[in-house]
């Protein structure tokens, strides 16, 4: 026999020795039944357990559903210079402080964002300003993180009414006070950004929130005129216009819209 | 060393939410106390398995703190991908990884906080810094975030007292691993450069999530103040 037909002859009886002891196996069903092959040496033939069931299970994966109701805040990290264009020397048109006059920390509405001529990333957020709010451009190391809201809250001025929605839906609406003639309540696109609750103010009722309009009449106010939307204690003279550019709900219709209302909430006031 | 010994770490800056401190004085204690009996962690398990969705009462008070820890690090990989979806700047593989990895972690997260119940630690509130919106970093992150993930979840095995438990665990770490090979292979590092990956305990991993910088306090936009509005 020469040394390759030898290696052939080796080759195929290994085969057929092998696939005897894997058909063997099977029919045992894995098993070496002790005593009928006292031959065989014993191997890790054991009845391994099956895998564990988990205790839980992963649902399926879903996939992000792009939003138009989706509305982007973020928190200021330091002061910054708003400027007209995402570079460093473009026109300034505002300030951005971190905290609100009540204290809080302040929060813009973001947009867009672009990256200056040295790779540095500007987003563009809303400020308060006046008459009406702003966009500008601040570096993004200005700002900390970011949030998401699905709500918009509108407020008719003619209807005296406000609404709020959820994804395009409304889920709340009350009758509203608004501002005088001669302290008119600010039209256009705002945000809410704070919730004053537990003071001692039966004018304001039990709670009130924060938002980026200001008062275009009362700019001498004290924290600079700031629009908020509260209760009152004359719950007879709504809906009207009775305030001083404020939006005043009931008592009960502000404690039901505080259960809903997430801060960074896009505020419409529209005539 | 115990989970204490990082206190100089300053969790509380890493963490100002507090789940990450949740988590880390959960395993301290059940660490302490030996964890309880594997018996009755094993009968808990199988007994838990007859109503997955209200398991958390009746898993080993070890166990829990373990799958509150993979929850507070599914939260960064969640809120990750999701804010890097959200933004739209980055494309091609990139975009797809993000888009698929984020439907995933999404939903360990959601598996886990069923699983947990009323015992889960609260999400905490992220800054990316802009990470999420430069391609370069986002890749150099996710690769770190992925060998990081699955670093953790190997970390914990050997702690986990119920089989169920460890085999839903090891179930997430395989998925993990795959992240990491994918992201790994898209940054064009090796995606199994290793014969043999460690793992990776608590303070180590919690090291390397501060020294981010990515976990901060929530804005606090309430106050007590009486209001100044124009009225």
């Amino acid at each position: 026999m020469t040394s390759r037909r030898a290696r052939r002859f080796l080759l195929a009886a290994a085969a057929a020795a092998t696939g005897a002891s894997l058909a063997s196996l099977a029919a045992s069903g894995g098993h070496d039944p002790a005593g009928e092959s006292p031959s065989r040496a014993p191997g890790p033939a054991v009845a391994l357990a099956p895998p564990a069931e988990p205790a839980f299970s992963v649902p399926a994966p879903e996939t992000l559903q792009p939003s138009r109701f989706e509305s982007t805040w973020a928190s200021v990290r330091s002061a910054a210079v708003v400027r007209a264009a995402p570079r460093r020397g473009a026109a300034v048109v505002g300030h951005l402080d971190r905290r609100t006059p009540e204290g809080t920390t302040n929060i813009v509405l973001t947009r867009h964002r672009a990256k200056d001529s040295q790779g540095s990333l500007w987003v563009r957020v809303s400020v308060p300003a006046l008459p009406a709010s702003v966009t500008g451009w601040v570096p993004r190391a200005a700002l900390g993180g970011y949030g998401v809201v699905r709500t918009q809250l509108v407020v008719d001025l003619g209807d005296l009414q406000l609404t709020l929605y959820r994804a395009g839906k409304a889920i709340f609406r009350a009758p509203v006070g608004i501002g005088t003639a001669q302290f008119p309540t600010p039209k256009g696109d705002f945000y809410v950004r704070n919730k004053l609750a537990r003071y001692r103010n039966a004018f304001y009722g039990p709670l009130a929130f924060g938002t980026s309009a200001r008062s275009a009449t009362l700019t001498d106010w004290p924290a600079g005129g700031f629009v908020g939307i509260h209760g009152t204690n004359r719950p007879d003279l709504l809906p009207g216009r009775v305030s001083h550019g404020c939006i005043r709900l009931r008592n009960e219709d502000i404690v039901r819209l505080a259960r809903l209302l997430p801060i960074g909430t896009p505020l419409r006031i529209r005539a | 060393m115990t989970l204490h010994d990082f206190d100089d770490l300053r969790l509380d800056h890493l963490d100002r939410d507090g789940a990450l401190r949740q988590a880390a004085d959960n395993l301290e204690r059940t660490s302490r106390a030996g964890f309880l009996a594997v018996a009755a962690g094993s009968v808990a398990a199988a007994a838990a398995l007859a109503r997955p969705q209200a398991a958390s009462a009746q898993l080993a008070t070890s166990d829990v703190a373990i799958l509150n820890y993979a929850l507070t690090l599914e939260y960064l990989q969640d809120a990750f991908y999701t804010e890097a979806e959200r933004k739209g700047a980055l494309s091609g593989p990139a975009a797809q990884l993000a888009r698929v990895v984020g439907a995933v972690e999404r939903a360990h997260v959601k598996a886990l906080r069923n699983v947990l119940g009323k015992k889960a630690v609260k999400r905490p509130f992220f800054d990316f810094r802009g990470v999420t919106e430069d391609p370069p970093q986002f890749t150099r992150t996710a690769v770190a975030f992925e060998d990081l993930g699955t670093a953790a979840y190997k970390g914990q095995a050997h702690r986990i007292k119920s089989p169920e438990v460890l085999a839903a665990a090891v179930g997430i770490h395989s998925v993990e691993a795959r992240h990491a090979a994918w992201i790994r292979y898209i940054a064009g590092t090796p995606p199994a450069a290793e014969p043999f990956d460690e793992g990776k305990a608590m303070p180590e991993t919690l090291r390397l999530v501060r020294a981010t910088g990515f976990v901060v306090g929530r804005p606090r936009t309430g106050a007590r103040g009486a209001p100044r509005f124009t009225g």
